[in-house]
């Protein structure tokens, strides 16, 4: 009705009530209001199932997450069931919660999460897994799945960080290990069982889902060592679950559209999913194999389905290096034909350091030079073939070559400090690496040599479980720190923009990656203490999770800086990721043999 | 070729997005309704939709305008009808007209003064918040502290608002009526001038509801500083 706002209302109770004198208060109200372009709203009182699929991080970098959205349209698109969202409150947002004794509620329909059939949560990245807990704890619902009682929703999650379950096991009522998109209607079935034990029943018979309550964990030793046998029947490992046919897999084109600016504003299109580079410290091909593409027919049609859905102005293609698409060129081609005269862009997230890549991001950049990302890892060539990152200086010095050819003046190069075999000469050939690219840059720019700009972004090595390197040590946090110092004095040039992760930070993500259910226990004292958020730098309090350990009886570097031996049973060697034990070992000792140890 | 200017109303769904939030929603929206959108030049194409003055945080209006450069004529009710098809529930265009090619294209720079309508509950009275509207009126000068992450600035509100009247009392809800000055020559929120009344947004359910915008001189609260109005079939003759 026109000239008229609606009367403000006085039940104290009600949920709107409080919610507009608590929005006034907070950052970003609009984080918590929902109402977005494509966001489904289905009547509860006609659904069988009803899941709150849940963030552990701030609605901006929950929206940019792809799964989340293909599981919140599967189930909306199943006439039984339904999918609403909620997102980690800010720490403002949370003490207006808790002051007024307020439940945490999903955006769509403002339903308190403990109202829900299903709690799914997404396991991003170790270091939201206090938010985790902060979420369950907010919607009233008690964070130890044992203490659950058949009032509670089920609490499922899933995700990247599954693929070593046991730092939350004792958290949940299932973790999914693999992917979603048909596991996803199994969990909702089991949901509908009428009581906890049944519904428990029906999730320990889906494949690839580790139901931690039927199973016990017996430490070995100090630090990740141990082993997690079934407690009755079950399975003694826990294949990953995987969809064969990825281009028949659902995929959402009406892609919800958030009001506020998001970490990712625009189409994303999963074109492969998988990763065969074997890179030998990375999750990647643990957690995704085997390599799947989808078909150009299937990608055009969905980007064309997507633009007209959601009205953006640029489509993302999603892969690990998405260069290494079988036709890259005939799709960027076509979708460039497609888009190109209607203001709709093209971006490649995952470029290959070399020269190809950058033909193909000048093919489709045109005019947008907003810099070009390349990952050398290492310094040196012998520490890049320890790792196995299939890249020489040739490629990058080429790519670099054809990146200020074809206009750009930015780049930005990936580093690893401490990774096995490292001495203080690899860190030292990063800096002179670098240097040398920042002449050869100047000389290639010419009269725009005042323009170069070097990014240089430093990471610690972090030991990932399920990859060759996950029996290896970080170093200790004073190398590590020393190293940085080393290409601190090293970088200088004005051109050269360098910035690193936290040695602390990689340490704590170190320790629960490599976590078992002992550090769980550490994971509840850090947030009991008030640890939320732990990814964001202003949040992140190193103390407070050295005094979790403490509490927890447990060493961090017992977790994070230990070299473990081969032969040591680990706590996630009852999660089958596809690539075996002893093929990982002799990964590892190609490696050290490379290395020259 | 044409533009379209465009009255809308922001309602309670969308009342906690931004000024710069709807205008990604309606450029998107746009983009769904396959308008024929009149694109810059250069580098990164966008389209040429210019919005009026910037409605806080919070507040919902249905006074709040745009205009949007086309590149092929078409019917301003056609538009409206495929725009609403495509914008969320919280933003909807009330009416749209086509700016006649005689007139200087809209730019909403002559718009300065907003009126408000208020809704307060708990505040006190509606004889003692008469009371202070009125000491509020007759002082000379009302020095507030702007800032927020900002190093703070003195302003004096007082020059930037033009009246303040409670309208209704229903029990404990009061409607106040406020025109407050706006634009960028300065201008006055109804949150500080409720705070200067003693209310304070977050402790007291309060509704902001932004009823008008004017330029000034234009008394009566017509439409905006609109164009004289024409239909779009009898500008379509003037253009060669």
């Amino acid at each position: 009705m026109a000239g008229s706002p609606p009367d403000v209302r006085g039940e104290a109770a009600d949920l709107d009530f409080d919610l507009d004198l608590i929005l006034p208060r907070v950052q970003k109200p609009a984080r918590y209001t929902g109402g977005e372009w494509n966001a489904v709203h289905k009547d509860h009182a006609s659904a069988r199932v009803r899941f709150a699929l849940c963030y552990p991080d701030t609605y901006e970098v929950g929206m940019s997450h792809l799964g989340l959205q293909v599981l919140y349209h599967i189930l909306n698109a199943h006439p039984d069931y339904l999918a609403e969202r909620c997102f980690a409150p800010w720490p403002d947002m949370e003490q207006e919660l808790r002051s007024r004794g307020l439940p945490l509620f999903s955006l769509e329909s403002r339903t308190p999460l403990r109202e829900f059939d299903v709690i799914g949560i997404t396991l991003p990245y170790e270091l939201t897994y206090t938010n985790v807990l902060n979420l369950l704890d907010l919607a009233g619902i008690p964070v130890r799945a044992a203490d659950r009682g058949p009032q509670h929703p089920l609490v499922v999650g899933g995700g990247p960080g599954a693929v070593n379950p046991e730092p939350l096991a004792e958290f949940f009522d299932g973790i999914l290990i693999g992917e979603g998109e048909e596991a996803i209607l199994e969990i909702a079935e089991a949901a509908a069982r009428k009581d906890r034990a049944a519904a428990l029943d029906g999730l320990a018979a889906i494949e690839g889902m580790y139901v931690p309550s039927r199973y016990q964990y017996v430490p070995a030793g100090p630090g990740p060592r141990g082993v997690v046998t079934p407690v009755g029947e079950g399975p003694a490992r826990i294949v990953r679950r995987i969809v064969a046919d990825l281009d028949a897999a659902p995929f959402p084109t009406r892609q919800i559209v958030p009001f506020i600016e998001t970490v990712h504003g625009r189409v994303t299109l999963e074109i492969m999913r998988g990763c065969t580079r074997g890179c030998r410290f990375c999750q990647a091909h643990a957690s995704y194999a085997p390599r799947r593409a989808r078909s150009i027919e299937t990608i055009l049609r969905q980007a064309e389905e997507a633009v007209a859905a959601t009205g953006y102005d640029e489509i993302s293609l999603l892969a690990f290096t998405s260069v290494d698409y079988r036709d890259i060129e005939g799709l960027v081609g076509q979708l460039v034909d497609r888009f190109g005269h209607s203001g709709v862009g093209v971006a490649l997230p995952s470029l290959r350091v070399d020269a190809f890549s950058v033909a193909l991001a000048n093919q489709i950049q045109s005019v947008r030079k907003s810099g070009l990302t390349f990952a050398p890892e290492a310094g040196t060539q012998r520490l890049r073939d320890v790792i196995r990152k299939q890249v020489t200086e040739d490629d990058l010095f080429s790519a670099a070559e054809a990146a200020f050819a074809s206009g750009w003046n930015r780049l930005k190069l990936y580093f690893m400090i401490g990774l096995p075999t490292e001495t203080e000469e690899d860190v030292t050939a990063i800096a002179d690496l670098v240097n040398r690219l920042v002449d050869f840059g100047r000389g290639a720019l010419g009269s725009r040599r005042s323009r170069l700009q070097i990014g240089v972004s430093v990471a610690a090595f972090v030991p990932k479980p399920h990859t060759p390197f996950q029996w290896m040590a970080q170093d200790a946090p004073e190398t590590l720190e020393r190293r940085q110092r080393i290409l601190q004095q090293g970088l200088r040039d004005r051109a050269i923009k360098l910035s690193w992760t936290d040695p602390a930070v990689s340490r704590l993500e170190a320790a629960i990656s490599r976590g078992d259910r002992r550090v769980g226990r550490a994971i509840e004292a850090a947030w009991r203490s008030g640890a939320t958020f732990d990814a964001w730098s202003e949040r992140f309090d190193f103390g407070r999770w050295q005094q979790a350990f403490d509490e927890a009886e447990i060493e961090m570097s017992d977790y994070a800086n230990a070299a473990l031996a081969f032969d040591t049973p680990l706590p996630w060697d009852h999660i089958d990721c596809g690539n075996q034990k002893d093929d990982l070992r002799a990964e590892a000792e190609r490696a050290l043999a490379q290395g020259g140890e | 070729m044409g533009q379209v200017v465009c009255r809308y109303r922001k309602s309670e769904e969308a009342r906690w997005i931004s000024h710069l939030d709807v205008k990604r929603t309606l450029e998107r929206a746009m983009r769904r309704a396959e308008l024929p959108l009149a694109l810059t030049e250069g580098h990164n194409p966008h389209p040429k939709l210019s919005l009026g003055p910037p409605l806080s945080v919070g507040v919902t209006g249905d006074a709040e305008m745009f205009a949007v450069h086309l590149e092929v004529a078409m019917s301003p009710d056609v538009l409206k009808e495929r725009l609403n098809a495509q914008l969320p529930p919280g933003v909807q265009v009330v009416e749209a007209w086509t700016v006649p090619a005689y007139r200087k294209k809209e730019t909403f720079g002559e718009i300065d003064v907003a009126e408000y309508l208020v809704k307060v509950r708990g505040g006190g009275s509606a004889e003692a918040l008469g009371a202070r509207v009125a000491e509020l009126m007759a002082s000379a000068e009302l020095v507030v502290q702007r800032g927020g992450e900002r190093p703070e600035r003195s302003v004096d509100l007082r020059p930037l608002i033009l009246s303040v009247s409670v309208v209704e009392a229903r029990g404990e809800e009061i409607d106040l009526k406020m025109r407050l000055k706006t634009g960028s020559h300065g201008g006055a929120r109804p949150q500080e001038v409720l705070s200067l009344l003693g209310i304070t947004d977050g402790e007291h359910p309060v509704r902001y509801h932004r009823t008008g915008l004017y330029a000034s001189g234009q008394e009566s609260p017509q439409r905006p500083p609109a164009p004289t109005r024409r239909r779009w079939t009898q500008t379509r003759g003037r253009r060669v």
